[in-house]
């Protein structure tokens, strides 16, 4: 009978510490959440997009030093930070991507949280074809052929016809694409979409997407690698992991008919030639304006996401203040364009809204 | 000497102290050890059904049949995961089974001792390589000699099967599957090399007594000998192919569909969630733990195969029967 007895306390005693663990973990991130008085600055945490991350650990150390606040951010990916702002236990989340109307929805539910832009970046295609000069010339709508299946050789007539009088081999068209979730892949395919109907209606816009053909390969390094090592492989990659590589860069043509050289200068002129700001700030790069001279055409912007109500208002007003305006300035050196005025002024506007 | 030190009253009431509280104390603390594992188990299941919750009421169990994977339109199903690892890692057992015990025989009853233990070494360090170099190691090296000399070759030849078929690609089930070869390789090797020298010397000497040569031997004597422990073996090398996820997410292709051809992308189980978990978020995320859900349930109908395997094994293996050579007469002999 002790014996029954015991193993009973046992079974309830590991039960209560399973509980009890259960139970502390998911309360240390709500207390750490409302905990901190108005007076005494608390620190900040934040959890999402990868490909802000480099100009963040700038952010952090800079920030710390000037406003005495310490901010800690987890690079685990946009989808990752939109889950955790959603569930509110993180400060602020960093997507890539804007919200969808259904995520918007989900983290509304816990009181309403808003979008706002403040870094702004590209994407950059990227080949590797044996006997094909460099910078060759690509649009939009080969771009989106190629990821649909439909340009299937580099010497393709779309292809021979925007680069006159080049040498074009007939190797065979190898499209590469991350298959894990990327800003990267959302940038691009928001692109193809905009230039391509039969892109948006088979493919579609999203971090992660199902392509009808190609080969898939994890993270920059491991698109950059199966490009590398594949004669005839296309790709693309973030702007600052091109900048550093040394993959052969084609130029995309831009909606004025140009083929800019992607980087911070022309991502920049994209950014300023569009003035649209959508009603929860979301900016799409993807439809320039003809006018837009040396613009690149495979512009983003990543976001910030925070709860409008929170103790910590005072904190994240001043960081994400910080952000669009000092914060930018160590932009270009990570290729990353500074943000133009009138989205500065649309951030500022939302940051005003903080904290009610 | 033990009755003298009892006979001390002070020490007696000592020692009632420790029996009265050790032994409860032992089977307290060894119970909640146990129950720990237990409660670990269970709380894991329970949160990967939980957090695949909204999918399994979304799909229902067609998600287990749906050839699909669709963020965009929000439409998911495990097929092509489900057949991306059972190719690979039957093709991984396929070449990595034999490989292991051809490797045992060797290190066990052919190589001198000088070669023996390098040798024995260096295919246990095998093991210690990172799966992520392993895996950049199949992207810079692996893949592109598949595509460029073993699959023209494999097509050239046997292109007339729908598994041959198709354009060579250094991405793919057959890449993934070599991967996972090298994986298991090493962990094959040392439980089936353990087991060879289980098998009793007696019985080889008695085989050789008997005229036999070595190869009959090894085939009469060691390996009916040791069968459940090669099928052992051979399943915890299965398990480990199945749950291989980063190096298979890095050479495998990622695509989201079914594909006949070994050359073609696919995806596996593990690799699937390995790549997109980070991430993905709602219905994305809750199919994603559905598919672990399945590499659960897969993970452990292979183990309760392979135990009724070894224990049948073990039953055949008592009766004599299964050695050619008179075995009665050294069983009986006390081990």
């Amino acid at each position: 009978m002790s014996k029954r007895f015991l193993s009973a306390l046992v079974a309830a005693l590991a039960l209560a510490v399973a509980l009890a663990a259960c139970g502390s973990s998911s309360s240390s991130s709500s207390s750490e959440a409302s905990g901190g008085g108005s007076e005494a600055t608390s620190p900040l945490v934040g959890a999402g997009s990868t490909l802000v991350a480099p100009l963040m650990s700038k952010w952090q150390s800079d920030f710390s030093s000037k406003a005495e606040i310490t901010v800690t951010y987890g690079a685990i990916g946009s989808g990752g930070g939109i889950e955790q702002i959603t569930s509110r236990t993180v400060d602020f989340g960093a997507s890539d991507a804007p919200l969808t109307e259904e995520q918007f929805e989900e983290a509304n539910s816990q009181g309403e949280v808003e979008e706002i832009p403040w870094a702004l970046s590209g994407t950059v295609p990227a080949y590797n074809v044996k006997g094909a000069p460099a910078n060759l010339k690509l649009s939009g709508e080969v771009l989106a052929g190629i990821y649909l299946g439909e340009i299937t050789s580099w010497d393709d007539p779309a292809i021979a016809k925007l680069n006159p009088g080049a040498q074009l081999p007939s190797t065979k068209i190898t499209p590469v694409y991350r298959s894990d979730g990327s800003g990267d892949t959302y940038a691009f395919t928001n692109y193809l979409s905009s230039v391509s109907p039969e892109f948006e209606s088979t493919v579609g816009t999203s971090t992660q997407v199902k392509f009808p053909t190609g080969v898939g390969a994890e993270k920059n390094d491991g698109v950059a690698a199966a490009i590398g090592q594949t004669d005839g492989a296309i790709g693309y990659v973030g702007l600052a992991y091109a900048a550093s590589s040394e993959l052969s860069v084609p130029l995309i043509e831009n909606s004025a008919g140009e083929f800019p050289e992607p980087g911070v200068k022309s991502v920049e002129a994209a950014a300023a030639a569009v003035t649209k700001i959508g009603p929860n700030n979301e900016i799409s790069l993807a439809e320039l304006p003809a006018s837009a001279k040396g613009a690149y055409p495979i512009s983003t912007y990543t976001y910030v996401i925070v709860p409008l109500e929170t103790e910590k208002a005072t904190e994240m007003k001043k960081f994400i203040q910080y952000a669009i305006t000092e914060g930018q300035s160590y932009g270009p050196d990570l290729d990353f364009a500074p943000l133009p005025k009138q989205v500065v002024a649309a951030a500022e506007k939302a940051i005003a809204k903080i904290g009610g | 000497m033990e009755a003298g030190t009892l006979s001390n009253p002070a020490l007696r009431a000592r020692r009632n102290l420790t029996d009265r509280i050790g032994d409860p104390l032992l089977r307290g603390l060894s119970g909640l050890a146990a129950a720990l594992a237990v409660v670990v188990i269970v709380g894991i299941i329970y949160e990967v059904i939980h957090l695949a919750w909204p999918a399994i009421q979304e799909f229902g169990l067609g998600f287990v049949t749906t050839n699909d994977w669709n963020p965009v339109a929000k439409r998911f199903g495990a097929a092509p995961f489900l057949y991306g690892t059972v190719v690979t890692s039957f093709i991984a057992l396929l070449f990595a089974a034999p490989l292991s015990i051809a490797i045992s025989l060797y290190l066990t009853e052919l190589a001198p001792r000088r070669i023996m233990r390098p040798v024995a070494t260096l295919v246990d360090m095998l093991a210690a390589i990172p799966t992520v170099i392993l895996g950049l190691w199949g992207i810079l090296v692996l893949g592109p000699f598949m595509r460029d000399t073993i699959e023209p070759a494999l097509h050239s030849v046997l292109g007339f099967l729908p598994i041959f078929d198709g354009d060579p690609s250094a991405f793919g089930y057959l890449t993934a599957a070599l991967i996972l070869t090298i994986m298991v390789t090493p962990i094959i090797t040392s439980v089936t090399r353990e087991v060879f020298e289980t098998v009793p010397g007696d019985l080889k000497e008695a085989s050789y007594a008997l005229g036999a040569t070595r190869w009959e031997m090894v085939r009469q004597v060691v390996l009916p000998y040791s069968r459940p422990g090669i099928v052992g073996a051979t399943i915890l090398g299965l398990g480990r192919a199945i749950g291989e996820a980063i190096a298979v997410a890095q050479v495998i292709g990622g695509a989201n569909l079914i594909n006949a051809s070994l050359f073609h992308t696919g995806g596996t189980l593990a690799a699937q969630i390995a790549s997109q978990f980070q991430n993905s978020a709602g219905l994305q995320k809750a199919s994603l733990a559905y598919l672990g859900l399945i590499l659960l349930v897969f993970a452990v109908v292979v183990n309760v195969v392979a135990r009724v395997i070894v224990q049948r094994g073990q039953i055949g293996d008592a009766d004599a029967e299964d050695l050619d050579i008179a075995a009665p007469a050294t069983r009986a002999q006390p081990v």
